[in-house]
């Protein structure tokens, strides 16, 4: 479903360049609930961040379903995500002045669905994420974990086949921290989304069902690698 | 795009005094722009009628040479037989009088002023019965009474009496040179004192019978002029010419009052232009203020535009949403300004601002003698309210664009 090949990705800070991915190919099937681990600076959130269309790459390609994203055009690109992908943020990135409901069905907004069908699906969604009755709570209101749960429940919504979660436990307490795991993995398992999460965490990575771990920018360990 | 709207009014209240302060830079900017129109426009509207009431009436007939020569105030240049060409005028429904303007030297002597002394003058005689339904004189009186015909009398401006110390019943002397050359002196005692609201004519005003005039300077009928009254909704240029071609082979020309008033014309229009000038620095003003605060609404929104940006938002609609915040500001600005500005023209119409201490002694162009009364201009308000949301949407562009050229991981680290 999703397949990496030879990405590169170097930044340059003032005259030094860093190598931030070099090289790294990867496959990842429908379904899949994978952890991308490794020490900071390996290279998670850049990879994370290419295979989610909002960065370029210096080198290699990325395909999604067939299509080649690496040679998307920027509104191609935002198309793709609007329709295609879910992201959960390590800080939420929720919008203060709009409440839970209004946070997730910002997403419906931008697909141009009917009202009723934005109200339902949403509606359902925050059910599911254990959100019923907060509907109309804003973010300041809402514990980290309610508020991560806004967040998956925003990724969720539009039923995309991938959702990217950066770091989504860590700034969470560990016990809220494995309620928002076992909150992914069941919605892993009932709706057949891609999860690819990134995180340096221990307890996070035994959740996956695949762990790839980087290191200096490339693949250290894959254990789904055949 | 309902949810854009929703998103920025919402995004609005976020940081409620940072709005206002805004709002009220905005809102300043519209009031004082409403304030200084609607005086202005009532400065230009009284200055006008000032001008036609008290100086120039709505048109002038003169001897073709007269014009050119109007600073010597010639009697030989004259309108040889006024009265026929009145007539003819009256015959057509329009009300005209005649005037003969002269110049000559005031001598005043100790008895009455307290020491002797003498100046230059120049004296308007008028026909004391049809002057009033061209001019404005008598509705001035301040003491005394108006001219009646064939006295040797004088009527004083206030402020030209307040100089040289006059009062109702002084006696004062002219002299000057009759139609022919001959030396004349004649002594007239002041019946009256007018208070005229044109500063210019109330500063030098000396009025006299013109059948007095004319007997002393030899007239033989004529005078300088005649001066014609129109109504004020009438298209005085082509009202002119309708005169012109009814005078036609009369040696004679027709002058509208803006023709005569070309220096004030301009003064006004410099005026315009002017507070043009000051008018576009404090939109100038409020502009940056409200960039400013976008700028900072923006940047302390980067990582939330770079979520927006991640989960699928157009950069086009992420620059409108900025935008409908930017005009909702601007709306605010807007309806404040307005209020304020209705505030403030209710002061400036119905009481005005008292510059007397100011216009006494100096001329500033406009012909009016003290307070500055504004007029309602519901134009310039809905101008003003549409102008503060346009240049707030405007000037939002700018900062949402430069925030939108960070690529969305740098957005999403920015702290």
């Amino acid at each position: 479903m999703i397949s990496v090949k030879d990405v590169k990705r170097v930044y340059q800070t003032g005259e030094t360049e860093v190598n931030a991915l070099r090289g790294v190919s990867l496959d990842i099937e429908q379904g899949e609930f994978m952890s991308i681990a490794g020490p900071s600076g390996s290279g998670k959130t850049t990879l994370l961040n290419l295979i989610g269309c909002i960065d370029k790459m210096d080198g290699g390609e990325i395909s999604i379903k067939g299509e080649a994203v690496s040679k998307m055009k920027k509104k191609e690109k935002t198309n793709f995500r609007r329709k295609n992908l879910g992201f959960i943020f390590q800080t939420y990135n929720l919008i203060p002045v709009l409440t839970a409901y209004e946070n997730v069905a910002f997403v419906l907004s931008l697909l141009n669905l009917p009202e009723t069908e934005i109200k339902e699906r949403t509606m359902a969604i925050l059910k599911e994420v254990g959100l019923e009755g907060m509907e109309n709570r804003r973010p300041g209101k809402l514990s980290g974990g309610q508020q991560q749960r806004v967040a998956i429940a925003r990724a969720l919504v539009k039923n995309p086949e991938i959702v990217l979660a950066d770091e989504p436990t860590a700034n969470l307490d560990s016990d809220t921290g494995k309620e928002i795991l076992e909150l992914m993995k069941q919605m892993n398992k009932k709706h057949k989304t891609t999860f690819i999460f990134s995180t340096h965490d221990k307890m996070v990575m035994n959740y996956a069902n695949r762990l790839v771990i980087l290191h200096d920018g490339q693949i250290q360990s894959d254990s789904g690698r055949k | 795009m309902k949810f854009l709207i929703s998103l920025a009014f919402k995004n609005l209240t976020r940081y409620k005094r940072r709005t206002l302060i805004t709002a009220g830079a905005i809102a300043i900017g519209l009031m004082m722009y409403i304030f200084v129109d609607s005086m202005l426009m009532g400065a230009e509207i009284e200055s006008v009628r000032n001008l036609k009431w008290f100086e120039t009436a709505s048109a002038r007939i003169l001897n073709n040479d007269y014009w050119k020569n109007r600073f010597q105030r010639p009697l030989d240049i004259n309108i040889s037989e006024p009265d026929k060409i009145i007539d003819k005028l009256n015959k057509n429904g329009i009300k005209a009088t005649k005037r003969t303007v002269f110049s000559g030297d005031m001598i005043l002597n100790s008895q009455d002023f307290g020491e002797d002394g003498n100046m230059a003058v120049v004296v308007t005689a008028i026909d004391t019965e049809k002057d009033n339904d061209v001019f404005h004189f008598g509705d001035t009186l301040l003491e005394g009474r108006f001219l009646k015909p064939n006295e040797d009398a004088a009527l004083l401006g206030s402020w030209f009496a307040e100089d040289i110390g006059a009062k109702v019943g002084y006696w004062i002397t002219i002299v000057t040179r009759g139609n022919g050359g001959f030396y004349e002196a004649m002594d007239l005692e002041i019946v009256g004192i007018v208070n005229c609201p044109n500063p210019n004519v109330n500063r030098a005003l000396l009025m006299m019978p013109i059948d007095t005039a004319n007997e002393y300077l030899a007239m033989d009928g004529a005078s300088t002029e005649i001066n014609i009254k129109l109504p004020d909704s009438a298209d005085v240029e082509s009202e002119v010419h309708k005169i012109q071609s009814m005078l036609n082979g009369d040696g004679l020309t027709v002058m509208s009052w803006k023709a005569m008033a070309v220096d004030y014309l301009a003064m006004a229009e410099g005026k315009r232009g002017g507070t043009g000038i000051i008018m576009f620095l404090i939109f100038l003003i409020a502009a940056v203020g409200i960039s400013n605060t976008m700028l900072m609404a923006i940047f302390e929104r980067i990582r939330e535009l770079g979520m927006m940006r991640s989960l699928g938002m157009s950069d086009k609609k992420i620059r409108i949403a900025f935008m409908i915040e930017a005009a909702g500001i601007g709306l605010i600005g807007s309806v404040m300004g307005v209020i304020l500005g209705i505030l403030a023209d209710i002061f400036i119409v119905y009481v005005g601002i008292d510059y007397s201490f100011l216009l006494r002694d100096m001329d500033i162009g406009y012909r009016i003698q003290a307070i500055f009364r504004g007029v309602w201009n519901p134009g310039t308000m809905v101008a003003a309210f549409f102008a503060g949301i346009f240049i707030s949407t405007l000037v939002a562009y700018f900062p949402t664009k430069r925030a939108l050229r960070m690529d969305i991981p740098s957005c999403l680290r920015h702290q």
